[in-house]
């Protein structure tokens, strides 16, 4: 028995430093694959980007400043050597702008919950399957895709085990036309989340979004973050200024909505992956600090029926700071709904004012844990609700994550506290 | 006699001499530069680079990019402004853990292994 137990325990142990001390760690998704770069290349802890990944999504997934972009590193050193057979095959493929490799790969969630007050207290849930594909077709384009293969829905006893299958949904599906016509001009067309925003929603690595971007209205499902049909053109001009604007077409909706945002990075690596000037003679507070700013504005028009709709808008502004392993965030936006219940007879008007500034440590040499607290400020037209999130992540691999959050939601007429335990892996 | 052959061989893929003016010792993830024709204040240098540099990424990346002058992930060409845009890129990575001098020892070392390699 005695001896049971202890090569059990062996097995615990061995498993934990196993995964808590890995010798090399390597990711592998479709990115990584195609470049044979490991993830923290742009991410701090993923789906989180560093300076490098930022300007990699502005660069429209083309590897900033790669020779003949979307060349595999070993094509590029066998161009000096007499060509093979191999080197023939890269070269059919190149010219058909295929991928070398099918860019694809998965993302898993599985997530543990904790609230004292609700029925179902202690929540085990595998709550999503993600198929990502992306990359460039040379660098004339780029392209994304996010498909959710399973999203958790109602369990019901009768019909099975386990909670069934939202259905199946593509959530992002883009082409970009990148340098249209030879100008700094991308084309983006396809379904995806408009760039309003600095962060992306998938930017971050806590389980819960940022309130000004998650926040919907009435019964309005319009968020910030939400993604849409859309066209939208934008441009890194210079190498420190991003615009970007475009148009959202809703399903049997004539009416267009539209949107802008201006984003302007005053230090650190800019947009185009450029590291910046640096003395290595002399210090200065520059040689560390990131500032970026950004600002946007949507205007949109969702509609129940065709004579009744809502008309809305939301105006914003985010700043983002890193200095070393310190990354500050703040982001607010006001809005304005004059009709998110849909209603034909008496439409409420609603005004909206949401904040949150979040304080993010980087700990590890690679960074593999960050310590955060997050204070978020909602009235979204029917009352004041604040959050203060404390939170940890922890990327033992860099493909794989534990986020630990804690939620304290004063709401105006409750007060919950939920604890979220979040794994998640990619491949 | 098989098996000194198969010895020689593992001997020949293991001490490895990668490019006529950098000599290579090892191979994949284990893959490091001799350093004892270095001059002394290089030999510092490289102290610092083998142990600060290989926290996030193999040995072998480097001394790809010294020896063919392309660095293997971007595809860009390996030389001065490189090392000097690399060493910045390091020293602001939040997790490098490497001050200004280290980065600028490790740029020194790299433009003196460049001119070593290109020997």
């Amino acid at each position: 028995m005695h001896l049971l137990f202890g090569f059990v325990l062996y097995l615990v142990v061995a498993t934990v430093f196993t995964i808590a001390n890995p010798s090399t760690s390597y990711a592998i998704p479709a990115f990584a694959r195609q470049h044979k770069a490991e993830c923290s290349t742009c991410h701090t802890i993923f789906p989180q980007l560093n300076e490098f990944g930022e300007a990699f999504l502005k660069n429209s997934y083309v590897y900033p400043g790669k020779p003949k972009a979307a060349k595999s590193a070993e094509s590029v050193a066998t161009t000096t050597a007499a060509p093979t057979v191999q080197d023939k095959k890269d070269e059919a493929l190149w010219l058909s702008a295929i991928p070398e490799q099918i860019p694809v790969s998965f993302a898993a969630s599985a997530d543990l919950s904790y609230n004292a007050d609700a029925e179902d207290k202690l929540d085990l849930a595998t709550r999503s399957l993600r198929l990502h594909a992306g990359g460039a077709f040379r660098d004339k384009a780029g392209f994304f895709i996010t498909y959710n293969l399973y999203t958790q829905g109602a369990y019901s006893p009768s019909t099975s085990n386990t909670p069934t299958n939202n259905r199946s949904d593509i959530d992002e599906l883009f082409l970009v036309w990148r340098h249209a016509m030879g100008t700094p001009v991308n084309l983006k067309v396809g379904r995806f989340e408009p760039k309003l925003s600095l962060w992306k929603q998938s930017n971050k690595v806590t389980v819960t979004s940022f309130a000004p971007y998650a926040y919907t209205v009435g019964s309005s499902q319009f968020s910030l973050e939400s993604t849409g049909d859309a066209l939208e053109a934008n441009a890194v001009l210079g190498s420190r200024l991003f615009v970007a604007g475009g148009i959202v077409d809703r399903d049997n909706q004539n009416t267009k909505e539209g949107y802008g945002h201006i984003s302007y990075k005053f230090s650190g690596t800019d947009f185009l992956g450029n590291e910046p000037e640096i003395s290595l003679e002399e210090e200065s507070v520059w040689d560390y600090l990131t500032i970026t700013t950004g600002a946007y504005t949507y205007f949109g028009r969702n509609e129940s029926s065709a004579d009744v709709g809502n008309f809305f808008y939301r105006a914003g502004a985010d700043v983002d700071l890193l200095y070393k392993r310190l990354h500050l965030k703040f982001a607010g936006v006001h809005g304005r709904d004059n009709n998110p219940t849909f209603s034909s007879t008496s439409p409420d008007t609603r005004n909206s004012t949401v904040l949150a500034g979040e304080a993010e440590y980087m700990l590890g040499s690679p960074v593999n844990a960050i310590s955060l607290f997050r204070y978020e400020y909602q009235d979204d037209g029917a009352g004041i609700t604040r959050r203060y999130i404390p939170g940890i992540a922890y990327a033992p691999l860099q493909n794989t994550k534990v986020q630990l959050q804690y939620i304290y939601e004063d709401a105006p007429s409750t007060v919950n506290r939920t604890a979220l335990l979040g794994l998640t892996f990619s491949l | 006699m098989k098996t000194l052959v198969t010895t020689a061989f593992i001997m020949l893929l293991t001490i490895a001499t990668a490019h006529a003016g950098l000599k290579v010792v090892g191979r994949g993830d284990a893959m490091r530069l001799d350093p004892s024709a270095f001059p002394a204040d290089m030999k510092a240098s490289y102290e610092i680079m083998r142990v600060r540099c290989i926290k996030c990424h193999t040995m072998e990346r480097t001394i790809i990019a010294l020896t063919s002058g392309i660095a293997p992930i971007s595809g860009q060409p390996f030389d001065r402004n490189a090392t000097r845009a690399y060493g910045i890129k390091m020293m602001r990575k939040p997790d490098s853990n490497m001050n200004k001098q280290e980065v600028k020892t490790v740029v020194d070392l790299l433009n003196y292994l460049l001119v070593e390699a290109g020997k």
